[in-house]
């Protein structure tokens, strides 16, 4: 009974991770570098949501959609402003860049809106029951809302042509290239699709706890090791990956102290790559 | 966001030292005393950092408005400790070295305070704290240091009498990773077990989760019948959201600066119901915790409010009653305005007219009677605890 | 204000050791250590608890602070060794992680969150803070430029062309009948102790440390020293640090001339700037301000031009 409650648990955790974990091995899988300005792009879209929600008053869904929306401009503009030049430079300066950027981003936030935690103005339900196993409505409308929109990106990509060139060029950048894919419109749909997810999950996580500049650096650790975890560049990776970190670190709560969650989770990380060091579904070496 | 600025103090200050301080004639005119603030402006503390510095601000304007002390009016210099102790480390060296402050005043984690600390006592500079860790007094401070903070023992004691004599018998503890989270459970066992009262659980969890599910679920398992919470505002919430969440209507007592009215206000009503909260305090009859509310503008101003409110209002009357601004006069004259047998003071300008009429004064602060034993921490206080209702703090009742 | 100075030399002494420690195992290596102040806290807390407990001679527990991390730096690369890239990024990461955790939770080691106080300094008592912080410039220097010279010696032997070949690309050093692995420990061995050098070295100076010294904040600042100055190169290391530990402390001066704003306002400000001047720096010097003076073939196939393909494509 227990140890099925931490699954649940686990599971709703994972979810909220899955949703800013697709969008960084989204970049990853595009643009080949691992972008850490998605921590301050999540802070962007609890913010726009509040904004959204708090001061005008529109409902949880709008306001997730608004997040989405902002964080996805945000994410291409930083990207074509800061971090598109980098990249000549190579991955892993663009990534270091990628985290100054995301310094640069959250402090932003911090000068116009201050540091004290805020909510949403959204009412809050007991949880249900299920012979003993509980699972929150909050939670279960957040695992909705993640699964649509990864439904949705899979769709995208599987049957638009946008879609098919994104996958392209995350394939075989030089043949997309001389098929007469344009690179620069894939990174700018790549970077506002994946941003915006970043948004959406940090509005995700802000439901569930309290909104402040912190909220996207508080989960970027978890989420990059999702990432990494499913196979970064591989879309249904991240998912599984998410849903990996989340269970492993409920479950470890039977062997050992919650303040050991953190290390917990990153051995897991070790013992999955030991075995497959391209992570649970990754194919690239990168 | 925060009103008082560092330039608006400074503006403030620099018209009253044109204007109000004019009658005072000649020695009015001095160069203005230096404060050092260093204080969580980013970071895990960031959301505490800004409400201590509003309310020493509030103290230093007060005092300023009233023609400064010794004649000179009081400037702060400002510098965010990052909640990282490496960063606090080269914030304090600039205020001690390059800005030449007697003091500073507002660290808030404890590692910070440990880390700054050996750098204010080599300098010989005043350091006033918030930190909980009972390990801060005994480093080799030579006096440098007080802390406003009761100690794990006076706090958890206090707190155990409070869980007692609220039905309190079964007491689950659920705390975050921090160095007094040991001493606390500790301390308020050794109250509760003669009593008859016993801790049915103890979980100490990991700071920045978004969910405390299970933690909860594992501190339920010992059927408590109280929950004595003992982290930060973050994390606090998160936890009420999910035990609300879980259906525990249990009551719950919460550290008055985890859940301060202005976080309250942020969440839901029927979270934060039947929360029990507790601050340190002076005398029912003192007046310096309603002139600390009323000087930022609060109804019921949290434990950290109170705590900054005393050391601005320690910084000034030390000054004054020293006539000398230096590290080594606040450590030597800091007892002599806050202990003993004088005239009973509750804010720093009624402290500075009774020094200027030449008599001793006793300060008797909003977080307590500020009475301080040789290592720097208070010698006791009586306890002030806030019962929320409908989403608001109401007095409850002082112990 | 010289004393000030002087105690952030200090400063930047130790950040430019780790920025050469790091030179090493990424700059040279190109093996991506995210982890590097889990090693900084294992010299640390080795030298710390030596001397503290012990009353090990400080030389000694520097010592001591170097092989505990240099060892702990093999262990690491010899369990990640078949990782590349990210995947050995998460792993660094997550090992500097676990070690801050670890240390957090395990009162008996080092008091937990409370940290370790009253690390000795050489002489502090005799010589008062400021010459005491004068005294531990003058070992900072000494030591960064040993290190310096250490470090180039390295670029230019055998062992640092192998590297750089690993570096640029691993098979074709493999084909060429190198043992790869191996370089790959070695490199992070040398570099590690590095690492712990400058985290012992920063605990008997500052006398305190604790769990909370070491978040990823210090890692990206040193990271950040290493792009600033020119991945790869010595000078650059140094000069990074240098402008790092600049960007860091001339910000504190400008805040208070910017009127109308609060002091949170201010903080967040401030650290905008930090990030700006570094994002400007990396952007215009893409390859440092003192970029490698080794001449580099054009490989294809790497990652950095796979990004530039789609770069020339447009």
């Amino acid at each position: 009974m227990e140890v099925l409650q931490l699954i649940v648990n686990g599971l709703m955790a994972g979810t909220i991770l899955a949703v800013p974990a697709i969008g960084l091995t989204a970049i990853f899988a595009v643009l080949r570098f691992t972008n850490f300005a998605l921590a301050s792009h999540m802070t962007i879209g609890a913010f726009a949501g509040f904004v959204a929600n708090v001061t005008f008053g529109l409902p949880a869904v709008a306001s997730l959609a608004f997040a989405f929306l902002i964080a996805g401009l945000v994410g291409v503009i930083s990207d074509e402003l800061v971090l598109k030049p980098f990249r000549r430079s190579g991955f892993i300066t663009t990534a270091i860049g990628s985290i100054a950027l995301t310094i640069a981003l959250e402090n932003l936030v911090r000068f116009i809106f201050g540091n004290q935690l805020r909510g949403y103005d959204l009412p809050i339900q007991r949880d249900w029951s299920f012979s003993g196993i509980r699972v929150s409505p909050q939670q279960v409308e957040n695992f909705v809302v993640a699964v649509i929109v990864m439904a949705m990106l899979f769709a995208f990509l599987a049957f638009t042509r946008t879609g098919k060139s994104m996958r392209a060029v995350a394939d075989n950048p030089m043949l997309a290239a001389i098929k007469g894919i344009n690179a620069n419109v894939v990174a700018r749909l790549v970077s506002f699709v994946a941003m915006g997810l970043a948004g959406l999950g940090g509005m995700l996580i802000g439901l569930d706890t309290t909104i402040d500049p912190l909220i996207g650096f508080k989960t970027i650790l978890q989420i990059f090791a999702a990432a990494v975890v499913g196979g970064l560049g591989s879309i249904p990776g991240a998912v599984v990956g998410a849903l990996v970190v989340g269970v492993g670190e409920e479950l470890s709560l039977l062997v050992l102290s919650p303040a050991y969650r953190t290390a917990v989770g990153f051995i897991a990380i070790l013992i999955v790559l030991t075995f497959r060091p391209r992570g649970i579904l990754g194919q690239r070496a990168y | 966001m925060l009103k008082t600025t560092r330039r608006k103090v400074l503006k403030g200050a620099a018209a009253l030292a044109t204007t109000a301080a004019l009658p005072k004639g000649a020695y009015a005119q001095g160069e203005p005393i230096k404060i050092g603030i260093l204080t969580p402006l980013t970071g895990a503390g960031g959301n505490d950092g800004p409400r201590m510095l509003k309310a020493m601000t509030a103290v230093f304007e007060e005092v300023n408005k009233q023609g400064g002390v010794l004649g000179r009016k009081i400037e702060t210099v400002v510098e965010d400790d990052q909640t990282n102790p490496e960063a606090a480390v080269r914030a304090a060296r600039k205020l001690i070295e390059v800005n030449k402050v007697p003091m500073i005043l507002g660290t808030w984690a404890s590692a910070v305070t440990a880390a700054v600390a050996p750098v204010c006592w080599e300098s010989k500079t005043f350091l006033m704290t918030v930190s909980g860790a009972d390990s801060i007094t005994l480093l080799p401070h030579q006096g440098f240091l007080i802390r406003t903070q009761p100690t794990s023992k006076l706090q958890a004691t206090a707190h155990g009498e409070f869980l007692w004599a609220q039905g309190g018998r079964k007491v689950a503890i659920i705390g975050i990773q921090a160095p007094f989270a040991m001493a606390n459970k500790e301390h308020l066992e050794a109250t509760l077990k003669p009593k008859g009262g016993e801790i049915v659980s103890h979980i100490i969890y990991e700071k920045d989760k978004p969910t405390y599910r299970s933690e909860i679920d594992q501190m339920m398992r010992g059927k408590p019948d109280y929950i004595y919470t003992n982290g930060y505002a973050p994390d606090t919430v998160v936890l009420l959201r999910d035990m609300f969440r879980a259906g525990i209507n249990l009551p719950k007592f919460a550290q008055s600066y985890a859940v301060p009215q202005p976080t309250l206000d942020t969440i839901p009503a029927e979270v934060s119901a039947n929360v029990f909260t507790g601050q340190p305090s002076a005398d029912i009859e003192s007046p310096a915790y309603k002139l600390a509310a009323a000087r930022i503008g609060e109804k019921e101003p949290d434990g950290y409010v109170s705590q900054a409110t005393d050391w601005a209002s320690l910084a000034v009357l030390t000054i004054a009653k020293a006539k000398a601004v230096s590290g080594v006069a606040m450590k030597d004259n800091v007892r002599k305005i806050c202990q003993g047998s004088g005239q009973k003071v509750y804010s720093a300008v009624e402290g500075l007219k009774v020094l200027a009429e030449g008599k001793e004064i006793n300060y008797e602060g909003a977080s307590g009677p500020c009475d301080f034993t040789d290592i720097g921490d208070i010698l006791g206080c009586r306890f002030r605890y806030m019962h929320v209702v409908k989403g608001k703090l109401e007095f409850l009742k002082l112990v | 204000m010289e004393h000030y100075l002087v105690a952030m030399g200090v400063t930047a002494g130790i950040y430019a050791m780790m920025a050469l420690g790091m030179n090493v195992i990424w700059g040279m290596a190109g093996l991506i250590n995210l982890g590097l102040v889990g090693f900084f806290a294992i010299g640390a807390y080795t030298s710390g608890l030596l001397t503290l407990k012990l009353g090990w001679p400080i030389p000694l527990g520097i010592l001591a602070g170097m092989a505990a991390a240099s060892v702990s730096g093999v262990l690491v690369a010899m369990i990640t060794v078949r990782l590349r890239g990210d995947y050995l990024a998460i792993v660094t990461l997550g090992f500097a992680e676990t070690m801050r955790v670890v240390m957090s939770n395990e009162l008996w080691i080092a008091n937990g969150t409370d940290g370790l106080s009253g690390i000795p300094g050489p002489f502090r008592q005799a010589l008062g803070p400021h010459l005491f912080n004068l005294q531990f410039l003058g070992i900072v220097v000494a030591v960064t430029v040993i290190l310096f010279f250490l470090v180039e010696r390295l670029v230019h032997s055998p062992f640092g062309r192998v590297l750089r070949g690993i570096r640029d690309d691993e098979q074709i050093v493999a084909v060429a009948g190198k043992n790869v692995v191996m370089f790959k420990v070695k490199a992070f061995a040398f570099g590690t102790a590095a690492l712990g050098l400058a985290g012992a070295l920063y605990g008997h100076f500052t006398s305190f440390i604790a769990p909370d010294l070491f978040a990823p904040l210090l890692t990206l600042y040193v990271k950040l020293s290493l792009l600033a100055g020119g991945l790869g190169n010595s000078i650059g290391a140094v000069v990074g640090a240098v402008l790092v530990v600049f960007f860091l402390e001339s910000t504190r001066f400008i805040i208070p001339w910017v009127p109308g704003i609060s002091a949170v306002q201010g903080a967040a400000l401030r650290e905008l700037l930090i990030a700006i001047a570094l994002l400007v720096v990396l952007r215009f010097y893409a390859r440092g301000l003192v970029p490698e003076r080794i001449a580099q073939p054009q490989l294809p196939s790497t990652p950095a031009q796979a990004s530039l393909v789609i770069g020339k494509s447009t």
